[in-house]
Formats: C-alpha cells, structure tokens, sequence
C-alpha cells in the first residue's frame, strides 16, 4: 500500500512536471498573440480626450510598452516565475488582487454548474439506458439535443425572462441583493437565489452531454457478461445499475467531465456577463475590450493551470474508479 | 416618424405635468439603486474622463461650480466669482466650514493643488483648460484666483465637479496621483460618503450629514450590470432605479415609454452628434465634389428613423443644431445638401471618376465603426445602400473599439467612419478638435487630415471670445467653411434619453444625469 502511494506521488510528481514547459508555451504564446493583435491599451486607457505625447510616453513607459517584444516577453516570462502577475493597466492593481477577488464567485458558479450538470446528467442518461427506445428515453433524447444545441448566453436571457421577469421569482442578476443586507445565513441563501439562473445556463449544454454520454456507456456496460451474472445471483435492479453497471461506466463520464473544465471557463465569461456575476470570466471578458493585456495573460495563465491540474485530477481519479488502473 | 416622436415628447410633457400638479414633500431615508454597463476603472475623478468613474465619484467630489438643468452656472464649492473685464482673471469665494469627509477643514490650498497637481496634468478634458492657466494663486483659506495667458471662453464649464473635481491636498501629496491608495477609497466633500466598492459588482455610497445641502437618500448604489437588455430588465422589475442614457439601449425605450412605473427623460442638455469622417487624405475624397457628393448621398432622415429610432435629429450642419447660438443658415444642410441622388451623380462625374460599364464608380470606400454600437451598425448598413446608388461601393469595416481607435485615428486607415462626439457643453471642448488642423496619431483628435488655416484662426479665436454674440458670428463664418469643405459630414444630433422608476423624484436637476443625487428622493 505504502509503495502504491510512492508510485502514485511519483507519477503525480512527474505530470507536474511535465506541466512546467506546457505553461511556459501558454506564455509565450499568448503573450505573442496579444502583443501582435491590434489594438493599443494607451489609446484605450486614454478615453475620449487628447492628451499631450509626453504623457503617452510617459503612460507607455510606466507600462513597460516602449521596450521591443521580446525584451517585454523575457520580463514577464521571469515575473510570472516568481510569483508575479503584473499590474492591471485599466485598475492600477496588482492583477493577482484583481483575479482573486472574483476567483471564489467563479469557482463557486462553476462548481455548482459542473455538479448540476454531473447529477442531472448522469441521472437521466441511466434512466433512459434503462429502457432504450422507452419515452424517457426519447425525453432525455430531446433535452439532450436542446442543451446541445441552445447557445448559453440565449438560454441565460430567456430563464432571466421566465423567472426573473414573468414569474418574478428569481433575481435577473448579479450575486447579492442591493436593497437588503444579509448576514450568515440568510446572506448565503441570497447568493443562493442569485446562483441559481446562472448556474442553470451554464450547466445546461453539459447536462446534454453528460446525459448522452451517461447513456451510451451505459449501454455498452450493461450488455457485458458481468451485469448478467450480477442478475443471475439475484442482485437488486438497482444494485445492479448503480453498483455494477453505473461504476464501469463512470470511466469516460469523469473523463469528459474534466476534459470539459476549459470549456465551462469559457462559458462562464458569457454567463457571468449575462447575468453580472462577478467572477473571473467577466474579469476576462472586460480585459479584452479594454487591451487590458497583463489581466489578459495572467487569467490565461490560471485557467491553463486549472485545466492542466484538473486533467491530473482526472487521472488519478481513475485509478480509485477503477481498481485495474495501477501507477 | 414625426408623429410618433412628437408623442413621446407630449407623453414626457404630460409626465412632467403630472409630476408638477401634485408637488411632493420631499422624504429622508432610502436607496436608489443606479445601473452601470462596467466598473469604474478607479475612483479618482481627477485623473479621468471615464462616464462610470464620472456617475459615482460625481456624488463623492465637488467642482467649484455645477451646471443646471437649463445650462446656467451654480454654486458648488465656490459660492461666487468674479471676471476681470479682460477675461484673464477669475476670483472664487469658496464656501466655509466645508469639510472632507475624513473631517479635515477644505480650502482654497486643496483647489490649487488639484489643478497644478492632479486634474492640470492628468484629467482629459481639464489639461485643454489648464493649458491656458497663467496661475493659480491662493489669496486666503476661502478665496483662490485662477489667471489665464489668453482669455478661454468655456473655463467656467471646466470647473464642474466632472472636469476639475477637488481633491483633498492632505491625502494625495507627494504621491502619484495615478496610484494613490485614496483612488479606490475616495474621500471627498460631496454630498455621499465612500463605503465600499465589490468591483464587477457594486459601489455603495452612503449619505454625508455634513453636506451643505440637504441629502435624502441614506444610500446611493451603483450596480453594475455589464448586459444592455439585462440593464432594462433590471429597471422594470426594480431592481434598479435609474439607467442612464449612456447604458440604455436605445431599442428598449419603445416598451419603457408604455410602462407606467417608469419615468424618462428624453434631450439630455449637453448636446452630442454622430458624424461621417471623410479621410481627406486620401484620392478621391481629397476632391471636394466627391465629400460633397456624398453629402447629397447619404440619407440623413433615413438613418435617424431607422438607425436611431427617432432619438435623434436629422444633423443640420458642422456643429450640429444643440448650440441654437452656433448654429448659422449658411451652414444649414438642409439648404446645402439636401438629398439629391440625381446632383449627387452628376458631382461625382465632375470628379472625374464616371460610372463605368457595369455602372460603377472606380470607388471604393471602407466604412470603420464600432461593431458594439447597435445604431453605428444599422447606420453604417444605410450609409452602404445610399452610396450604392450613386455607384460607389462600400465595405463594411466593423471592428472593436480598440482596434477602431489604431485604425482611424493612429493609423488613419481607412476612407470613411461612423463617430459620436459629445461637446462637453462647448462646442470648444468637444468639437474643436475635429476640425482643427493636427498630426495623424492622436486619438479622437482630427482624423480627416482636413487642414485649413482660416478655420484654425477662426476656432482659435471662437474659444478666446467670452461674448456670446461675437462667438455666434465666429461659428456662422467657420461653420460656412466647414460646411462647403465637408471633411466631415455631421449625420445626426443625439437625443439622449434617461429613464428612472417613477418613485425616484428630484432627478436630473442637474444638466448632467450623474450629477445632484443630494437632491433625489424616494416617494415611499
């Protein structure tokens, strides 16, 4: 047991490594690609009025943006090793604070998407594998299909129309009341109430997936000789699809859902936008119309980092899902 | 079209008299909530034109004067000033006992440090003033004089809360200014204190019991909601109070005039007017015929109808029509250029550039514009059909603002391109610096290469004249120029609109949506 979580440790050890020149290629790379877009973040910053030249020496300076590319590149590449982020032109912050202000609100939309998505989806897809060609099966066919199909930011605005406008339900947006002041508790179900609307967009396209994904594996785990025998000693139907049939075909589930991680990032910066939730996504989002360049890179950054932390996760997931995967 | 329009101003009409009929007390306690598109990149006032910097700190800082609703010039923290009759000198007495909001006593010290320090070198659209400034001398703790090299007509509108907000000295010496902690903890002496900021979320301020006004609200919140139609969304079902014409989608005001919770304002008293530049530089449009030509092309009706949905004017001429005073009939393009596709042709065949055989011109004008402004997009598709008439083929050019900005005017790449400039009260502040002869490179300064010396005499000396009478004949005589050179041609004035909920009263008191929330209330 000992020498198993040895090899384990070693093999996280090594993917760790093997992470250090894929984020250093993330740098470079959209360092480039933002540096040679068009685009200046002075003329950006500078609003509406002309300022004298001096002045937009003296801001390109200050930001470093005088100096050749590579010379620029060099330096934040050795910044960003030690720990440093940069300062935001637009706010004049340290982007390490920015991002962190709004890391917890992203994280905690995207958790609450991606576990909305993982029941949700996983539900339905053994509840249509159950009865292939049954009219749940269609039914989650159908739902399926729709989340597939439905832009995000479209389905945000028409939950906001139906809770938040006809219904009156739910809030259109943002994360906390304006009028009322919560504490403990009734603070945290009033983010609650907020969470709800945005959660429910995001999760929807990977609910579908997980759902057609769930099903088709399923399928294939059910026909297997194992299910038979588990049905042959008498098991109970539901032991039999949750313990046996659930299980094996858990492996590509996780996987997806992993794989997908980038994907609910990308689709949180149009769904915070939509509904003003004030997370990283928005943060991203905002940095691009303003050229806000190391605010740019420095979310870059971290969401290649999660994805790459989140791809081991996945892996050594497997190995405690499935008892024949060893390290 | 008119009719409808003339609707929606009887509908304000009659809302307003509705308001006037029963005249309420006004009540203490309360909040409104404001909408905001974005965060305000800082709180410091003084070193930024930015519109949501400018809707929060507003209610933070004072100018030394404000601008009412008719345009007319107010106290703030100057009580009264003085002109010497040579227009160089200006006295303000400042008003006593005003305190910052950390409770340390305001004086003309802080006045004269803002400008030399902060808003004289940093703030946009104060620097064109500033750069006029002789001095700025304190003669006593309540009294400060500000003596100018050459006399500048609209100094008095740079001295609102807006362009040269006060700071306090004590917080902000020896630091730069740009990078003050105090920037994102603002102390003021306006009318709302700072209480905390949850950026990509909301700002709140609270009630400052020390004003020298009455304040009703106990809070003023700024919520920012960056999705237009969730702004409008948000404002019906109450979540917010007020959206300001900046933020508010120009589509929705149809659906919001109807709803009887809801009050707007529409013709907001800064004017501001979309135009067509012309890059002058570059063959044919350097020829005269040709931008004249496209004068009579371009469907200027059409566009606000369909473009603007009626919240516009039809542009009349190179300052627009919102200054009545600068606005001459020998620039009116409705005499000029009405529309005339047939004149418009036979111009273009003047140019020397004919139809060829497949009917069109050797003309090929790429047309740059902001791609998130709804109404620039429709504009620019109507701009394309019209040009298209008179066999000129135009590519649309769509691109983000920032790219918008390297193109146009760093680079000034491009034929022709859809702008809006607002005038900042003055046609001096805003305008000026479309028209007069510059460099290529700076933004939102000339981008046409349009360069005449006569006109550059002439807007020299309409920003020098402080006599209203002898300004409107400066601006009849530059505006003939400009409208016979068309480097650019003016398509419309905005009529901006405000829309709050209707239990939000003593709104827009001020000529600024932003500004005189001490004055707001909530009718309970």
């Amino acid at each position: 047991m000992a020498s198993g979580g040895l090899t384990l440790r070693r093999y996280a050890g090594g993917r760790l490594l093997q992470a250090v020149p894929l984020l250093l290629g993330v740098v470079v790379v959209n360092f480039l690609l933002i540096a040679l877009a068009p685009g200046d973040p002075v003329a950006t910053l500078l609003g509406e009025y002309p300022a004298p030249p001096e002045y937009v020496a003296r801001l390109r300076q200050e930001f470093g943006l005088d100096r050749p590319i590579p010379v620029r590149l060099a330096l934040y590449a050795w910044n960003v090793a030690r720990g440093n982020l940069g300062f935001s032109f637009a706010y004049r912050l340290p982007v390490a604070t920015l991002v962190a202000e709004r890391l917890g609100n992203t994280f905690l939309l995207m958790a609450t998407a991606i576990a909305l998505a993982a029941l949700v989806g996983v539900a339905l897809g053994v509840a249509a594998a159950r009865r292939p060609g049954s009219l749940l099966d269609a039914a989650s066919t159908g739902v399926s299909l729709a989340g597939y199909s439905i832009p995000d930011f479209w389905l945000a605005q028409l939950l906001v129309l139906l809770f938040a406008v006809a219904l009156g339900w739910l809030p259109a947006q943002g994360i906390r009341s304006v009028r009322e002041e919560y504490t403990g508790l009734a603070a945290a179900l009033d983010v609650g109430r907020h969470l709800i609307l945005p959660a429910l967009a995001l999760s929807f396209r990977y609910m579908a997936l997980i759902a057609r994904l769930t099903r088709a594996s399923m399928l294939e785990a059910m026909s297997q000789d194992f299910i038979l025998a588990a049905r042959a000693r008498g098991l109970p139907e539901r032991l039999v699809l949750v313990q046996h049939g659930l299980r094996n075909a858990a492996l590509p589930v996780v996987t997806v859902i992993g794989y997908n991680l980038a994907f609910v990032l990308a689709g949180s910066a149009l769904v915070e936008t939509v509904f003003g939730w004030p997370g990283v996504g928005r943060l991203l989002y905002d940095a691009i119309l303003q050229r806000d360049t190391p605010v740019l890179l420095g979310i870059l950054l971290m969401v290649s980092a999660t994805v790459v932390a989140v791809n081991l996760a996945v892996d050594l997931l497997y190995a405690v899902l499935d008892p024949r995967v060893r390290y | 079209m008119t009719t409808r329009l003339l609707a929606l101003v009887l509908t304000v009409l009659l809302a307003a008299g509705a308001g006037a009929a029963a005249p309420a007390q006004p009540q203490s306690g309360g909040t409104a909530v404001v909408a905001l598109g974005g965060d305000p990149e800082t709180l410091n006032l003084g070193i930024t034109t930015g519109y949501a910097v400018g809707a929060v700190a507003a209610s933070i800082y004072s100018g030394l004067v404000w601008i009412d609703a008719r345009g007319e010039f107010r106290p703030d923290l100057a009580t009264a000033w003085t002109v010497s009759p040579d227009q160089l000198t200006y006295t303000f007495t400042l008003r006593q006992n005003v305190k910052w909001h950390d409770g340390r006593p305001f004086t003309a010290a802080d006045v004269k440090f803002t400008m030399d320090e902060i808003t004289g070198k940093h703030h946009g659209r104060f620097r064109t003033a500033y750069a006029n400034f002789e001095s700025v001398t304190v003669r006593s703790p309540t009294q400060v004089v500000i003596r100018l090299k050459r006399p500048y007509a609209p100094l008095l509108r740079l001295l609102t809360v807006f362009d040269s907000p006060i700071l306090a000295r004590h917080l902000y010496e020896g630091q730069d200014p740009t990078r003050s902690p105090r920037n994102n903890e603002p102390v003021g002496t306006g009318p709302f204190k700072f209480r905390e900021w949850t950026r990509g979320d909301r700002v709140v301020l609270e009630r400052n019991p020390d004003y020298w006004n009455p304040v009703y609200l106990d809070r003023l919140i700024f919520r920012i909601i960056p999705n237009a139609a969730l702004r409008v969304t948000a404002l019906e079902v109450g979540e917010v109070d007020q959206v300001m014409d900046f933020y508010l989608p120009k589509t929705d005001v149809d659906r919001l005039r109807r709803n009887p919770a809801i009050r707007i304002r529409l013709g907001q008293p800064i004017p501001s007017i979309g135009f067509l530049f012309i890059n002058t530089r570059r063959a044919p449009l350097d020829n005269v015929k040709v931008r004249q030509a496209l004068a009579m092309a371009i469907n200027r009706v059409q566009i606000v109808t369909q473009a603007m949905g009626n919240l516009a004017r039809p542009a009349r001429g190179p300052f627009g029509d919102g200054f009545r005073w600068a606005f001459s009939a020998d620039a009116d393009y409705n005499r000029l250029y009405p529309l005339n596709v047939e004149r418009a042709n036979a111009l273009l065949d003047e140019a020397g550039v004919p139809r060829g055989a497949g009917g069109e011109r050797p003309v090929r004008l790429r047309l740059v514009y902001d791609s998130a402004r709804a109404p620039l997009v429709a504009a620019a598709a109507i701009i394309r059909d019209n040009l298209r008439a008179v066999g000129i083929t135009v590519e649309l050019q769509p691109m983000d603002r920032a790219v918008m900005i390297e193109r146009v005017y760093t680079r000034a790449d491009y034929e022709i391109t859809i702008q809006t400039f607002t005038s900042g009260g003055d046609p001096a502040i805003g305008y000026h610096r479309i028209y007069a002869s510059a460099p290529p490179g700076t933004p939102f300064v000339n981008a046409t290469g349009y360069s005449n010396a006569e006109v550059d005499r002439l807007l020299g000396q309409a920003a020098e004249v402080a006599d209203q009478t002898a300004r409107s004949r400066i601006y009849a005589e530059v505006g003939k120029i400009l409208a016979r050179d068309v480097p650019t041609l003016v398509l419309f004035d905005e009529i901006g609109v405000d829309a709050a909920r209707a239990t939000l009263r003593g709104l827009w008191t001020g000529a600024e949506a932003r500004d005189r929330w001490d004055a707001v209330w909530v009718q309970k």
